[in-house]
């Protein structure tokens, strides 16, 4: 999918439309364009974020533009294949979302009346195909060359020759005209336009608008003018990319399953990660901060488990000063945004260090993605996460790291492949294991409101389950300011017991695996001190409720992967304690989504 | 002009297929079947979409989120308790301030129905069709176009002219609406007996495509017809050795190994392992990470997302849930089958087993013809599967 928005009026479009793409921003991008009409045609393209395309850009002068952005899928960014490309003359730019199916044979024809082509898109075919008809009317150019077209489209088209005016044309891709005083817009979708203009109109099929700062001209393809009935939008832009949901963060949890579908989606069919991980190493160190330093402390038993290497995990904050002692470890660096500073510095250091990298990042073309090479990049597709608190990202990079263990567990021969196959089979089952634990939400909201005026949480677990529990206790932290902690439960002994009371409330992983005997002592110990202890078991132990208090019994899976179930129902609890306390639950007090400083 | 679609319902009949998800989120052609509502809308023009959610209304707001990928605008209302349709449209009362249109969201609505209505619409206007079953729907009768008469599930025949329930409406109809919540009469029954009563109706007919899935056996049906208009778009691999005829489309990411036939219409999702030596028929779904062990037959059927099926498995006929699990040797042969559910006798020529999400069948298993296997079973190998099975079941 692609957005896309275009300006044509009395001011300089440069920051005009780069604002508008960024309205564009919660859907996601890779790569990004801008052609705008300043003396000559000016175009800037680059992979990854907006962000980056506007730190690369010279002021640009010039009142008319266009511009695009492409959002992550499952392609490959790259600078030759962003838009807007151009025509030989570099007098047409031209933006285009959707296929043009026949456009091998014209771009045959083409070649043979002397085009010049950079790229093998189909987009450039149809700039060219501009460029031949042109005769000093962009629309009537726009006209003839869609009767030459196959496919579906929105085109977005601009000439140095007729400088304040954008053509474009569409065909099952949407479109938006916006009016202005003395300026027009298009955009690809509504909320590109709210900050400019609410007076909007929908392009239809068949339809071209030939669009100048003092008039919007729409024609059919045989150019008869038709007239467009002009909409006033009265939503709030902000209310509707929450889609329903209350909250960014409750809309994002209740993301994980498609996220959890698309991370593993053609790589779990034939285990295909790209690129063999290597043999030149015999350990793995993992380095992070914040939510993804705890996928990486749960990365340590996936990928002690799957893959039997011995594996390190380090704050990246303080790598640094980390021993040198291994042998150049793998040296996997996680982080959602890719530009969190601290992990950016480790990435560095463990280079200049020789070690092996391997990265997991959210984001295309991302600072990191960039410093250990795309091809050692493990993207997880999670789509863009606005709340501040990581949910579906955190859940994301934990899917990575099984397939990165599985992978090396291939690789290494540690399990065989009938193992390997059995976990990629219930891979595709946690898709809907997460479901099961979402459609517990109206339990878990009555447990939060029950337990959110607790003075203390305590989060207890052992094994895979311990960074979990630190993870929940950074949830409850986060968005509801409740001072939470997170044990290893062996640890209790060793000092917080003497925090245990009864104002407090400790939630307990006690999933059937090897550690559930020993977590149920530990059960034991904290009633003792009077503390209500919450459960989180697998559905059907009905033993467990002999223990605790109050129960939440998940799906049951295999138990290594029983961080996912139990990490949705933490978060899940924080999300509706933080409600019940009445946070700010999107935007908590003191805290950025990318920390870039030390 | 505005549209609300009705999605709060939870589709049980359609058991197993709707444990997780409500009836409209149903994959029909690697698509949910309110996909089909919401383009055939935008195709008119119409984008400022309200949906009615209510069972796992989470679903379907995940998936259309604001409805910017649809190139329209969703807004969501939630109905509480899914009392019945009068009494769902009437949660969307505060959106509606101008004359609308409302649709259920779990039928296939073409393009061209909803532009039939748009154009011949006066006043209160429901499009009405013909069907072959009147008795399962609310059967109109007909005066030059008006409705005289609106029989639900007539048990004598009445005529095979059926509504489809879209309708186009005023504002006013809250007002209608009101009284009836207070008598608790909240069925689309109840409304329109009210309106017919009181003011005209007009019953516009449409011959563009209405499909409705009842049962779990509707939905083969349903998909071919869905697959009918399929453009056989290849996104994946398809390796050198494998044949493929007609329209197919392969998603994103997926392979179609060596020695494997496929003749269309077929529709196979993103990410997908198809092979080697792997035979899909005509009008057949295969949806997303769905893994097809060589030496396997598939036709006209629907395997849904994350399903694997071992080697020489063989369905006919037959849907399979998500998740599902496939050892080697599974066969479900389709045949001549007669249903009975809720008292009612359902005959059919040929239908094979259905299956619901996350089962996990062994090896050398056998499904007789109009088997239902609910979701979450676990089933040993060698084992007949015949009858129905409840959620959860374990077959030894």
């Amino acid at each position: 999918m692609c957005g896309i928005v275009g300006y044509t009026g009395h001011r300089r479009a440069q920051p005009i439309l780069l604002n508008s793409l960024k309205k564009l921003e919660y859907r996601g991008y890779d790569s990004a364009g801008v052609a705008i009409i300043d003396k000559e045609m000016v175009i800037h393209k680059d992979k990854g974020e907006i962000a980056v395309l506007e730190g690369h850009l010279p002021k640009i002068e010039g009142s008319v533009g266009i511009a695009h952005t492409r959002w992550a899928t499952h392609g490959k960014p790259s600078q030759t294949n962003a838009h807007p490309f151009t025509d030989c003359k570099k007098m047409i730019a031209l933006i285009h979302n959707g296929i043009v199916e026949n456009y091998l044979d014209i771009k045959e024809k083409l070649l043979e009346e002397g085009h010049e082509f950079k790229s093998d898109t189909d987009t450039e075919v149809v700039v060219h195909l501009l460029e031949k008809y042109y005769e000093g009317d962009l629309e009537k150019a726009m006209l003839k060359t869609l009767k030459e077209i196959e496919g579906s489209y929105a085109f977005v088209a601009i000439s140095v020759e007729e400088k304040d005016k954008i053509v474009v044309a569409r065909k099952e891709s949407p479109l938006i005209l916006g009016k202005g005083n003395d300026e027009n817009f298009i955009a690809s979708d509504i909320p590109a336009l709210l900050k400019e203009t609410n007076k909007v109109t929908n392009l239809h099929d068949g339809e071209v608008a030939t669009i100048t700062p003092r008039s919007i001209k729409v024609v059919d393809l045989e150019g008869n003018e038709i007239s467009k009935e002009w909409k006033t939008i009265t939503w709030n832009i902000e209310d509707a990319q929450k889609g329903g949901y209350e909250h960014f963060m409750l809309k994002e949890i209740y993301e994980a399953p498609n996220t959890i579908h698309n991370t593993i989606l053609g790589r779990v069919s034939a285990l295909d990660l790209g690129p063999p991980l290597g043999d030149d190493f015999s350990a793995i160190k993992m380095v992070a901060c914040g939510t993804s330093y705890y996928a990486a402390m749960a990365g340590k038993y996936i990928l002690e488990e799957i893959a039997g290497i011995p594996t390190t995990v380090e704050l990246a904050s303080e790598y640094r000063y980390s021993s040198r002692a291994h042998e150049r470890p793998l040296t996997i660096l996680i982080s959602q945004s890719g530009e969190t500073l601290d992990t950016l510095g480790a990435a560095r250091e463990a280079k200049q260090r020789g070690c092996p990298l391997l990265a997991i990042t959210n984001y295309m073309g991302s600072s990191l993605a960039r410093t250990v090479g795309e091809n050692r990049v493990f993207y997880t597709r999670a789509g863009i996460e606005i709340g501040v608190a990581a949910t579906k990202t955190f859940v994301a990079q934990l899917i990575a790291l099984y397939l990165i263990a599985l992978q090396l567990a291939q690789e290494r021969h540690t399990k065989n492949s009938d193992e390997i196959r059995r976990m990629l089979d219930e891979m595709r089952t946690l898709p809907r294991v997460a479901w099961k634990v979402l459609g517990m939400g109206p339990e878990i909201r009555e447990l939060a409101e029950k337990y959110h005026d607790v003075k203390d949480a305590f989060i207890l677990g052992r094994g895979l389950n311990y960074p979990i529990a630190l993870e929940g206790a950074l949830k409850l932290k986060e968005i509801s300011y409740i001072h939470a902690e997170g044990f290893a439960a062996g640890e209790l002994k060793h000092g917080p017991l003497a925090l245990m009371s009864e104002e407090a409330v400790v939630l307990a992983v006690a999933v059937q695996d090897h550690t559930y005997k020993k977590i149920l002592g530990n059960i034991r110990e904290v009633n003792a001190r009077g503390s209500p202890v919450v459960g989180i078991g697998y559905e059907g132990d009905d033993n467990l409720r002999k223990f605790v208090d109050d129960l939440i019994l998940l799906p049951k899976v295999s138990n290594i992967f029983s961080a996912i179930p139990v990490v949705l129902a933490f978060q899940l609890f924080a999300y509706y304690v933080a409600k019940e306390r009445g946070c700010e639950i999107d935007k908590p007090r003191h805290l950025a989504k990318t920390v870039t400083v030390e | 002009m505005k549209a609300v679609i009705l999605a709060a319902g939870k589709g049980t009949r359609l058991d197993p297929f709707t444990v997780s998800q409500p009836k409209v989120m149903i994959d029909v052609a690697n698509r949910p079947i309110l996909e089909y509502v919401v383009e055939s809308l935008v195709k008119n023009a119409i984008r400022d979409i309200v949906m009615v959610v209510g069972y796992k209304k989470e679903k379907i707001m995940s998936h259309f989120e604001d409805g910017g990928d649809f190139d329209a605008h969703i807004e969501y209302v939630t109905q509480g308790k899914q009392l019945g349709t009068a009494h769902a449209l009437y949660a969307a009362k505060d959106l509606m301030d101008e004359e609308f249109i409302m649709l259920p969201g779990d039928n296939i609505i073409d393009p061209t129905t909803i532009a039939d209505l748009l154009e011949k619409k006066k006043g209160v206007s429901i499009v009405i069709t013909e069907s072959e079953h009147p008795s399962k729907y609310g059967v109109v009768e007909l005066s030059k176009g008006v409705i005289k008469e609106y029989v639900e599930k007539p048990v004598e025949e009445v005529g095979n002219l059926i509504s489809t329930a879209i309708c186009s409406f005023q504002p006013s109809i809250f007002d209608t609406l009101g009284p009836l919540m207070d008598e608790g009469k909240y069925d689309f029954t109840d409304l329109i007996q009210t309106v017919v009563a009181k003011e005209t109706v007009q019953g516009i007919f449409t011959s563009g495509m209405w499909a409705d899935a009842v049962y779990p056996w509707d939905l083969l049906k349903v998909n071919s017809l869905a697959l009918n208009r399929i453009t056989g778009e290849k996104a994946g691999t398809v390796e050198r050795g494998a044949t493929i005829n007609g329209p197919v489309s392969v998603g994103e990411g997926s392979v179609i190994k060596s020695g494997s036939y496929i003749a269309g219409p077929v529709v196979i999702g993103k990410g997908c392992e198809i092979g080697p030596n792997v035979t899909i028929n005509p009008s057949t779904s295969i949806g997303h990470n769905v893994r097809i062990a060589p030496f396997s037959l598939v036709e006209h059927s629907v395997v849904m997302s994350d399903t694997g099926l071992g080697p020489h498995s063989y369905l006919s006929n037959s849907v399979i849930g998500p998740g599902c699990q496939f050892s080697s040797r599974f066969t479900a042969s389709s045949g001549p089958t007669i249903f009975i559910l809720e008292g009612e006798q359902h005959e059919l020529a040929s239908v094979g087993t259905f299956i619901g999400e996350d089962s996990v069948i062994d090896s050398g298993v056998v499904a007789e013809p109009g088997s239902i296997i609910g979701a979450s079973s676990r089933v040993q190998s060698q084992a007949v599967l015949s009858g129905k099975l409840p959620n959860k079941s374990i077959v030894i």
